[in-house]
């Protein structure tokens, strides 16, 4: 029962609830453990290595890197792809075959590798106008102060430059899904200097 | 029929039956009813007028990492609806009438009794039809931009996502009819944020036509932030209604036949507003505020303006902080308690951008004619638990059927319910 399965881990029920304070926040970090099997993940992961790159080799240009992606956020994408709801042709290909089962541990498996490492560096002067709009925009809320991200939103410290600055035109231009329309709607009448700005500061966090 | 109706509640039992409901009704009101602080208007914050990228302000916010709830796209079994955590006034019974729809939204019926429910990220159109003791469903289409607003007319279902309208020319003779596209007569505008469509025919024969905010808060374009209207096959668009953020809900009153809807307050304000709205148009082109003016005459903190409120329609009734007020219809069955006749249900799907949830519940509203008076009691609650601030379902929409019975659709789980009411 594939189906099932991610049914009930994707569910609200077991998102725990911490208590700080005035503070509740919701903390995925006590979510119920995962049933994912991260080494099964592993074995089907061959079939995304050859683009999004592995631990000793970086993705193809264009293209995210996964490792230590948000788990949920992998989940929901593949299974948008698979579905032709969000639409990209090469995804839609490899993943025609693959279950909720092998969705959810392709998932575990790249949520369980180490994020990559901010490059550092980059141009000062862009990375501080993209660190301004950043705080501006309060990309943090939802990413979190790191942007490690949580549940269905994804990790963008430390992804490729390129893939940051395509995606956030594709939502502004309405040509990317998300598993809602808050990306869409933030992005709205923000200029492509101000994307590629945060997309340099995000890539080099 | 009336006599005989009111012969039968003035007999002891239904006096009861009635006091029961009446007291539950109260139960639940002071129970769930938002009791915490009204917004109160804000000193318009002067160097937050260049605010761009939505007015998202998190620090304004109790928990500012909030984010939209993510949504649930595989299938609930009927073993894992929690049926029994639902509660209703006395003498209401509810049943799971149908499941097995992941996304399952808004509502139409068609005349010969089939129900087709919209959906928006799975981009699916479910077809439901009554076997009697169960229903059988299918996918009626799929893969489309979140096909939210289904209305029927004449024999003919309209089906629109936010980019394409589809019209199935008498579809309950010939399931197999494939769909006329109308979406060039219709042109809608091509922002997806807040355009999933609700639609309706009004009493005109018109269909009735959300085109919402492409943003939380912003100055769009003229085409957004509006109600329309259409002839049937998209011709001789007029605005019926300005200054709507967004609205998912909306009904003709079954007396005045002018439109009420709901229409949901910006985020990134504060935790307890704007509240969501009810609102009433008695005349065509009205405006209901957005962006300057919120709720009951709240300032917008990010788009200060001079006299924000000046020309703007209030609502007939503040529906709670960060609710999600969508789907609405007036009752005019014969099955639930006679006081019920002309109230308007309303689904709430429940807050997100708020520290401690709210609604998960199906309203009552009850109102005069002319929009006075409206009092908001919690009908249909239990689908969020307020000791643990988690929720297992949302519901998004209400339709009641020829028998008097209302069905509700609850997105969370896939399922329908349907309300009846045991005289």
């Amino acid at each position: 029962m594939p189906r099932l399965d991610t049914a009930r881990r994707l569910g609200v029920r077991r998102r725990a609830v911490l208590l700080g304070g005035v503070l509740m926040l919701a903390a995925s970090s006590v979510c119920a453990q995962s049933k994912a099997d991260p080494n099964r993940g592993a074995a089907k992961a061959i079939a995304c290595a050859a683009c999004h790159g592995t631990p000793e080799r970086p993705p193809l240009a264009g293209m995210p890197t996964l490792a230590g992606q948000q788990e949920q956020f992998l989940v929901l994408q593949m299974f948008l792809m698979r579905e032709g709801l969000r639409d990209v042709p090469q995804m839609a290909g490899t993943l025609k075959d693959f279950s909720d089962r092998d969705l959810d541990d392709v998932a575990a498996y790249y949520a369980s590798q180490k994020p990559p490492r901010g490059e550092g560096g980059g141009n000062p002067k862009l990375r501080a106008s993209g660190a301004a709009r950043a705080k501006g925009m309060a990309c943090g809320s939802c990413h979190l102060g790191d942007y490690s991200g949580q549940r269905q939103v994804p990790r963008i410290a430390g992804q490729r430059e390129d893939y940051l600055a395509s995606t956030m035109k594709a939502y502004r231009d309405n040509k990317r899904v998300g598993t809602d329309t808050s990306m869409n709607g933030l992005l709205y009448q923000v200029s492509d200097g101000d994307i590629e700005a945060l997309a340099h500061y995000l890539a080099h966090h | 029929m009336k006599s005989h109706l009111s012969r039968f509640l003035r007999t002891p039992l239904v006096k009861t039956l009635a006091f029961g409901a009446l007291a539950l009704t109260v139960g639940y009101s002071l129970a769930q009813q938002f009791v915490g602080p009204q917004t109160k208007p804000h000193t318009p914050d002067q160097a937050a007028g260049q605010t761009k990228g939505g007015g998202f302000k998190p620090e304004r916010m109790k928990n500012p990492n909030l984010f939209p709830h993510p949504p649930r796209m595989t299938v609930t079994a009927p073993s894992e609806i929690p049926l029994d955590r639902i509660k209703v006034p006395a003498g209401f019974q509810v049943e799971l009438w149908a499941h097995g729809m992941p996304g399952v939204r808004m509502m139409t019926r068609g005349s010969k009794g089939t129900i087709w429910a919209g959906t928006r990220i799975i981009g699916r159109v479910y077809e439901i039809k009554d076997k009697g003791a169960t229903r059988e469903h299918r996918i009626l289409a799929e893969k489309l931009t979140q096909p939210n607003g289904v209305a029927f007319q004449g024999g003919n279902l309209y089906v629109m996502a936010i980019n394409r309208v589809f019209r199935y020319d008498g579809i309950e003779d010939n399931p197999n009819v494939k769909p006329m596209e109308l979406t060039a007569q219709f042109k809608l505008p091509p922002l997806v944020h807040h355009n999933w469509k609700f639609i309706a025919f009004g009493p005109d024969s018109r269909l009735y036509v959300q085109v919402g905010a492409p943003c939380n808060i912003c100055e769009p374009t003229e085409e957004y932030a509006q109600i329309r209207r259409y002839v049937a096959d998209g011709s001789n668009m007029e605005v019926v209604a300005r200054g709507v953020r967004n609205t998912v809900g909306f009904d003709f009153h079954p007396q005045t036949g002018e439109l009420w809807f709901t229409d949901n307050g910006r985020d990134w304000m504060s935790d307890n507003g704007p509240q969501d709205e009810l609102n009433r148009v008695s005349r065509m082109g009205q405006n209901f505020g957005f962006p300057y003016c919120h709720a009951q005459g709240v300032p917008d903190l990010d788009y200060p303006k001079k006299d924000p409120c000046k020309g703007v329609t209030l609502p007939v009734a503040l529906m709670g902080p960060h609710a999600g007020a969508l789907g609405m219809r007036f009752y005019s069955g014969a099955m639930f308690p006679k006081d019920y006749v002309n109230s308007i249900f309303v689904a709430r799907r429940g807050s997100w951008n708020r520290n401690v949830q709210f609604g998960y519940d199906v309203a009552n509203v009850r109102a005069t004619a002319d929009g006075r008076n409206a009092k908001v009691t919690p009908f249909m609650t239990g689908f969020l638990d307020p000791k643990s601030n988690q929720f297992w379902g949302r519901p998004v929409d209400v339709l009641q059927l020829p028998d008097g019975s209302l069905l509700v659709s609850d997105e969370q789980n896939g399922a329908i319910y349907r309300v009846s009411y045991k005289k």
